[in-house]
C-alpha cells in the first residue's frame, strides 16, 4: 500500500548540495564509529518500511518478514561504509538492499541452487564524476516530487510492480485489465516522472 | 554502442527486481554494455525508492530490534574497495561468475559444423542460459521459438532478416518469430541466449532434430 500523495516524511527528502538529512547522518555515524544509538534510530524508522515491503504482495509470512528485516538491517550495519550521500538518499540506499534481499529470499524459499546473488545482477554504477552525481541526485529529487502528481490508477500499478513484485502480466490479471492497458499506464507514469529513455 | 535495447516494460520489471533470474542476468549483461539503459535503469530504480518511502510502515517489535543489536558484533563491517561494478570492455562480472573463469575455459557442445553451445547454470529451473558460438560466416539453421528467447551479442556479430547485431545488442524473440541468424564474415560470434522452451528447427534438413532438443535449465 502507498500513502496518498502530499504527505511528507521527516528527514529523508532534503537534497541541498551535500545532503545532511538525519538518515544519511546516521549511516555516516554507523560507518565511522559503529554507533549503536544511530543504528537504533535508523532501525526504528526503516524497519517498519522494510517489513511493509516484505509483506507487500504478502506471499511471505510475518515471521519470514521479520527475518528479512533482520537480514536487511544487518547488511545496513555492514555496508554503511559504502553509502555515499552524494549519490543517493539514505532511503534509496536501503531500498536497494531490501529489494535485493527480498529477491534472494524468494529464491531461497523456492530452493534455487544458484551461484548468483541479486547483488551480482545489480552492480554499483560506476560514474563518480561530480556532474553525473549531481544529475543523479536531481533526478531522484524530481521523481519524488513528480510522483505526487500521478493519478491513482497509475500509482496502483506502480505499487503492484515495484512493491508487490508483480510482473505487468500478473498486475493485469489481478486488476482484470488488458495487458496493454497496464503497460501504457506504466509508460505514462514514467513519462510524467520525466525518466530519461534515450534510444 | 548497443543499438538494440530491452523494451521499457522489461527494464521496469528488471529495476523492480521481478524478472526471473536467468532473464535478469541477461538484461544485466546488456546494461554492462549500454550506458543509456544504465541511466534509465537507475532512474527507474529511483522510482522504486520513492514508492518504498511512501509505504505505510508495519509495526516491528522491540524484541526484533534487540535481536538485531545482539547480532551486530558478529556482523563485521565490510570494507569498500571490492564491490562489483559495471565493466564495459571486459567480460561482464556476472558472466565470469557463471563461467567460473573466462570464455576460453568453457566446455562447448558441437551442434552443427558452425555452431557450438555451452550451457551455464544459473539455478533458474525454468530457463536455459547458454552461450552460442557461431563460426565467422556460419549460419544457425532456420528456427522458430516455442517460447520466448532473449539474445545478447557478446563478441562479433550476426544478422538475420530484420537487422544486424553487434556487441551489447539485445533481442527478445516471441514464439513464432522465425529466423536464421548468420554470423558476420569477419569474426566468430559469441552470444548469450536465454530460452524458456526449446528451439524448433523449421528447415527440412534439421527438422529431425526437434524431438531431441531439450531445455537445459537450472
Amino acid at each position: 500500500m502507498v500513502d496518498t500523495p502530499g504527505e511528507t516524511r521527516s528527514g529523508s527528502q532534503e537534497f541541498v548540495g551535500r545532503r545532511t538529512d538525519e538518515w544519511s547522518e546516521c549511516l555516516t555515524l554507523i560507518a565511522a564509529k559503529q554507533d549503536r544509538a544511530a543504528f537504533t534510530r535508523f532501525f526504528r524508522h526503516f524497519a517498519p518500511l522494510i517489513k511493509a515491503f516484505a509483506l507487500s504482495g504478502s506471499s511471505l509470512s510475518a515471521s519470514v518478514a521479520d527475518e528479512l528485516v533482520q537480514e536487511v538491517m544487518l547488511k545496513v550495519w555492514q555496508k554503511a561504509g559504502g553509502f555515499n550521500p552524494e549519490k543517493a538518499a539514505a532511503s534509496t540506499w536501503v531500498y536497494t538492499i531490501a529489494r535485493n534481499c527480498r529477491t534472494d529470499m524468494f529464491r531461497r524459499l523456492q530452493k534455487f541452487d544458484t551461484p548468483l546473488a541479486e547483488e551480482d545482477v545489480f552492480p554499483e554504477q560506476e560514474s563518480e564524476e561530480p556532474f553525473a552525481l549531481l544529475q543523479g541526485r536531481r533526478t531522484q529529487e524530481r521523481v519524488r516530487e513528480l510522483m505526487a502528481t500521478l493519478p491513482a490508477d497509475q500509482m496502483q500499478i506502480l505499487a503492484k510492480v515495484y512493491m508487490e513484485g508483480k510482473s505487468h502480466a500478473e498486475a493485469a490479471a489481478e486488476l482484470d485489465l488488458p495487458l496493454g492497458t497496464v503497460k501504457s499506464r506504466v509508460r505514462l507514469a514514467i513519462q510524467k516522472l520525466q525518466i530519461q529513455i534515450d534510444r | 554502442m548497443a543499438k538494440f535495447h530491452p523494451e521499457l516494460d522489461l527494464l521496469t520489471e528488471h529495476a523492480a527486481g521481478n524478472l526471473p533470474l536467468a532473464q535478469a542476468a541477461c538484461v544485466s549483461v546488456h546494461l554492462n554494455y549500454c550506458e543509456q539503459c544504465q541511466r534509465t535503469s537507475g532512474q527507474l530504480h529511483s522510482l522504486g525508492a520513492a514508492l518504498f518511502d511512501q509505504l505505510h510502515g508495519e509495526p516491528v517489535g522491540e524484541s526484533l530490534l534487540n535481536s538485531v543489536l545482539a547480532r551486530l558484533d558478529d556482523a563485521v563491517p565490510l570494507s569498500y574497495a571490492s564491490t562489483s561494478q559495471w565493466s564495459a570492455g571486459s567480460t561482464p562480472a556476472i558472466l565470469q561468475r557463471l563461467m567460473s573463469g573466462d570464455l576460453t575455459d568453457l566446455v562447448w557442445k558441437k551442434i552443427t559444423s558452425t555452431l557450438r553451445i555451452s550451457y551455464l547454470k544459473t539455478g533458474d529451473p525454468n530457463y536455459e542460459f547458454a552461450l552460442y558460438h557461431i563460426k565467422a560466416g556460419g549460419r544457425i539453421p532456420e528456427h522458430t521459438h516455442r517460447g520466448s528467447e532473449m539474445t545478447l551479442v557478446l563478441e562479433g556479430g550476426f544478422s538475420d532478416a530484420d537487422g544486424s547485431y553487434h556487441q551489447g545488442d539485445f533481442l527478445l524473440r516471441q514464439p513464432s518469430d522465425v529466423h536464421a541468424p548468420t554470423a558476420v564474415q569477419s569474426e566468430d560470434c559469441i552470444c548469450l541466449a536465454v530460452l524458456d522452451a526449446p528451439l524448433k528447427f523449421t528447415g527440412w534438413k534439421y527438422r529431425w532434430m526437434n524431438p531431441f532438443l531439450q531445455l537445459n535449465t537450472g
